[in-house]
């Protein structure tokens, strides 16, 4: 009979923890935005709606019961899914930690809906999908790519072995994706999509990683239709 | 007369008529134009799905409204309704009302005239006339 493993497998892989941690500061710094944009005009300009790991359609932007169209949410969306990852045989050993160089599909949506622009003429829904959704992107770049955000806030603690440690964020390419024409939709959405190479490291059951990580602590919660909520707090004193 | 002609003067029945599908709808072309009198065509709204390419569907609705291009004419609309890109007019613009929910504004964004039979059916979306 071969050896099985005697303990409980109840930890996360770090691509796990990477994918919440890439979508944690995605939403905690959209709502950090919003307030910052306070003296703007319209400060809900910088609003994300932020979900991981999503695949049935999104019904957002369609229901929203007792409210009029005109009046929904309609922020642009944004889901955070971990599509692929190689394991590099040079950056690792065959017994305890391997790196991990993973692409995480950070999909912006952004809705446009036609409007009289006040004088005499319109403001088209095709373009206010378009800028809605490069905007979205816009802000996610900004944030992934900021200098707090180098390592995405996942370095392993001064001196600790162990940890996700992620070497390197990169952006690999934002893919803007063409209009959906043959559905003649009475709303015009369009997706674009950012991906995001991470490299970091996974470890083998038996290394005990607790401990290891730098204190990052997050409350996550989710929204019944799975948005993530999260606890934060900004001293803009 | 011929059977196009007879076709085309049905449709004050088969498309026109309250009292089988006929629907009432308004009209307003880009300069604020709007028939005086009510008009009547085949209008729709339904459920379906976009598709933006990243592998994951958005739910959205179609809507499209069919009416008689004669009544349109003696309405008084010089022109068909046809989509406008240019930002710097109103589109053309339709409003009428589901079975059972309140009336909804849209505006033309493409339209198929059909001069053989008589009809021009319209694709809409959804039109916010509120100023930002």
């Amino acid at each position: 009979m071969p050896t099985v493993l005697t303990a409980l497998i109840d930890k996360q892989d770090n691509f796990e923890v990477v994918r919440d941690q890439i979508a944690v500061l995605i939403n905690t710094n959209q709502a950090a935005q919003v307030i910052l944009a306070a003296a703007e005009p319209d400060p809900n300009l910088w609003k994300l709606r932020v979900f991981t790991e999503r695949a049935q359609p999104w019904e957002q932007f369609l229901n929203e019961p007792g409210k009029a169209l005109v009046s929904q949410d309609l922020s642009p969306i944004v889901n955070v899914w971990y599509e692929n990852g190689t394991f590099p045989e040079s950056m690792g050993d065959t017994v305890k930690r391997q790196a991990h160089t993973a692409t995480y599909n950070i999909d912006v949506y952004g809705l446009g809906i036609a409007q009289d622009d006040g004088a005499t003429g319109q403001i088209p829904g095709d373009l206010t999908a378009v800028q809605n959704a490069t905007r979205g992107i816009r802000f996610v770049r900004n944030i992934l790519m900021a200098a707090e955000n180098t390592y995405l806030q996942l370095r392993n603690k001064d001196g600790a072995a162990l940890g996700p440690g992620v070497y390197q964020r990169w952006v690999q390419s934002i893919t803007s994706f063409q209009p959906d024409l043959a559905s003649e939709s009475a709303h015009s959405v369009i997706g674009i999509r950012l991906a995001l190479r991470v490299t970091f490291n996974e470890y083998s059951p038996q290394v005990d990683e607790s401990n290891a990580l730098e204190t990052v602590h997050v409350d996550i919660h989710r929204a019944s239709d799975g948005m993530l909520l999260t606890d934060a707090e900004y001293d803009l004193t | 007369m011929s059977l196009r002609v007879q076709a085309e003067a049905d449709l004050a029945v088969t498309l026109e008529a309250s009292t089988d599908f006929g629907e009432p709808f308004t009209l307003t072309d880009p300069s604020d134009f709007a028939s005086a009198t009510q008009l009547y065509g085949a209008v729709g709204d339904i459920g379906q799905v976009l598709d933006p390419d990243t592998g994951q569907a958005v739910s959205a609705r179609h809507a499209t409204l069919t009416a008689r291009i004669a009544t349109l004419t003696a309405a008084g609309y010089t022109t068909l309704p046809e989509g406008k890109a240019d930002a710097g007019v109103k589109p053309w613009r339709v409003d009428f009302a589901g079975v059972s929910t309140a009336s909804q504004r849209y505006k033309v964004v493409q339209s198929f005239p059909d001069r053989t039979l008589g009809v021009v059916t319209m694709i809409l979306a959804f039109w916010n006339a509120a100023a930002p």
